[in-house]
């Protein structure tokens, strides 16, 4: 394959397959109607806000609009060390390391592997933001997907640094730490062979670019420093994307609806997660925020610790960028249920 | 469209350079970072911006430019456009990057909830007490040997509009970003209030007869801003 260059020739141009050009007329006008739809949404927000308090609107504008962008930019320095030593892990893997090496670590059978590889979660400390793509070049060097999307979930909940952190929050009460980990490990063995019941190989649409064979001769450092740019700037889209949401949500939502549900343990559960969903919090903080909402039943606060580490909207704005779109909508849903229903059982039995 | 054009021809060089240098901007040319951040983050945050800095610098030497911009044109997937969008917070952060968190953020909070301590630890039998705002608002809610009766309590913070009129003196806690920010509060009785966000300390006693934390203050100085807004210290 040639290297098509700034000043190509016209007559290289026609060489070029029309297919091509329609796809990316296709991504360019998808593009501009997500860009219109998301502000349609964007004005409807505001118009709203408008409608409801016009007299308030003077006196808050300008302050949130502030928070709004503290709160953005925050979510994305504290991402961004984490995405790149992801991405500097997941191009190294890519390669460097033989798919014959990877398959010798894990037991055969996947039933079996699936475990393990949550297990390994609990070694391998890792962030949210660093697990999505060291787990997408595991499955492209072959691992089975349960197995890679076990430890996905399982290496941002369960390893040593979240769980001295939980003993810290939660101060005398090392039995929050003890469910914290059970439910985590739980919910990745599960969502793992799940998975391997239900799921469905063409939902995963592996970004495959990144791959060593793709650029034949250049030298293998070359391959590892475009493979880390790649993975880099394509997830570090769609985490300021993630950001935003809930940079978002975090200013538009007020926490005193919060206040309502704190009686009620069946509405406290639920409500909970998805506050973990919404928030985005980094595992390793999130304990000290569920240690701060005090009204709220233990088993709540587990589930939000649970939840927030596997599924919120950061992370499902990365998996869509890793793994499409089509997997990180039925992943990210079947793991909150899971995670929910694993932290009441938990919590019922231990806390 | 041309200079667009050109823009994305070096997307990868350049999207690489502008994060790594606003890393840069607000770690090792300022404190800005503690804006946004834990403290103890700035090593990691150093070393993503000199990587990204060199990933940049490399791939403007090395590259042929509009490599990923062809790639896409032949139906590869190159890093995407949706890239584009970490421009915005880099740019924010090189010029003028946004304050920290402050009485809007108090102004909201709604939760007035204070987590219980398993215990108190003795406080110094006499002179002035050196509290940190949450250590306060513990010993206010929850010590039932009432240890701040009678004694004279210095607290600082800034200033936020607290409810009916009122106003107090606040912080904003942060275990790891922005995002995950508590609040901690005491109204204040006494002085009219300084503008908001204002940084001050108030010497006073507490109040047991209010439900929420409050202190009667005595005197009421103002100080500079700390470095780190983000952690809660005694006076």
């Amino acid at each position: 394959m040639i290297d098509a260059t700034s000043g190509a020739p016209p007559v290289e141009a026609e060489a070029v397959p029309p297919r091509a050009w329609a796809v990316w007329t296709w991504r360019l006008a998808a593009l501009l109607i997500k860009l219109a739809l998301g502000s349609v949404v964007a004005l409807i927000i505001f118009g709203g806000l408008l409608v409801a308090a016009p007299e308030l609107f003077d006196y808050l504008i300008a302050p949130a609009f502030q928070a709004w962008q503290t709160v953005l930019v925050a979510v994305v320095i504290q991402g961004l060390p984490f995405l790149l030593l992801g991405t500097v892990v997941s191009a190294a893997i890519s390669a460097f390391v033989s798919d014959a090496a990877l398959s010798r670590v894990l037991p055969k059978r996947v039933a079996l592997a699936v475990p393990v590889a949550g297990m390994a979660g609990a070694v391998l400390p890792g962030c949210e933001c660093a697990s999505v793509p060291v787990a997408g070049s595991l499955m492209r060097r072959g691992v089975p997907p349960a197995a890679a999307l076990a430890f996905l979930l399982s290496a941002p909940a369960i390893n040593p640094v979240v769980l001295v952190a939980t003993s810290i929050a939660f101060p005398g009460r090392p039995e929050m730490v003890g469910a914290r980990f059970l439910a985590s490990l739980a919910t990745s063995v599960s969502m793992g062979w799940l998975w391997l019941r239900l799921g469905k190989p063409e939902w995963l649409r592996l970004n495959r670019s990144a791959d060593a064979h793709r650029h034949g001769g250049h030298t293998r450092l070359d391959v590892f420093r475009r493979g880390l740019q790649h993975d880099f700037l394509h997830a570090g889209g769609f985490l300021v994307l993630g950001a935003t949401a809930a940079a978002t949500f975090n200013i538009v939502v007020p926490p005193t609806w919060l206040q309502t549900f704190t009686g009620s343990t069946w509405l406290a559960v639920p409500l909970l997660g998805t506050l973990a969903v919404i928030l985005s919090i980094c595992s390793e903080a999130d304990a000290f925020v569920a240690a701060s909402l005090a009204a709220f039943p233990a088993t709540a606060k587990l589930a939000f610790m649970v939840v927030g580490p596997m599924v919120d909207l950061k992370l499902i704005s990365l998996q869509t960028g890793t793994f499409g779109r089509a997997f990180a909508v039925r992943f990210c849903a079947a793991t909150f249920l899971v995670a929910v229903l694993v932290a009441s059982a938990v919590g019922a039995w231990l806390l | 469209m041309r200079t667009l054009n050109a823009l994305n021809r070096h997307r990868t060089a350049l999207l690489l350079l502008l994060s790594g240098a606003a890393l840069l901007r607000i770690t090792l040319a300022s404190d800005l970072f503690q804006r946004y951040v834990k403290q103890s983050l700035r090593p990691e945050l150093v070393a993503a911006g000199v990587l990204l800095v060199l990933l940049g610098i490399l791939s403007a030497v090395r590259d042929q430019p509009g490599e990923a911009h062809d790639e896409e044109a032949r139906g590869h997937a190159g890093p995407g456009r949706l890239a584009w969008l970490l421009a915005p917070p880099a740019l924010l952060l090189l010029s003028f990057a946004p304050p920290s968190l402050g009485a809007f953020t108090v102004a909201r909070d709604g939760s007035g909830q204070i987590a219980r301590p398993v215990t108190f630890d003795p406080l110094p039998p006499t002179g002035t007490l050196r509290l940190r705002l949450s250590d306060f608002d513990a010993r206010a809610v929850w010590d039932t040997h009432q240890s701040l009766k009678g004694r004279t309590v210095e607290v600082e913070g800034f200033v936020a509009p607290g409810r009916n009129g009122t106003w107090q003196i606040s912080r904003i806690i942060v275990s790891c970003c922005a995002a995950d920010a508590r609040v901690v509060a005491v109204t204040v009785l006494g002085p009219t209030a300084p503008p908001a966000n204002t940084w001050v300390t108030v010497t006073g006693t507490w109040n047991p007869a209010d439900a929420t934390p409050t202190i009667e203050a005595a005197t009421l100085a103002r100080i500079p801003s700390p470095a780190d807004p983000y952690r809660d210290t005694a006076p």
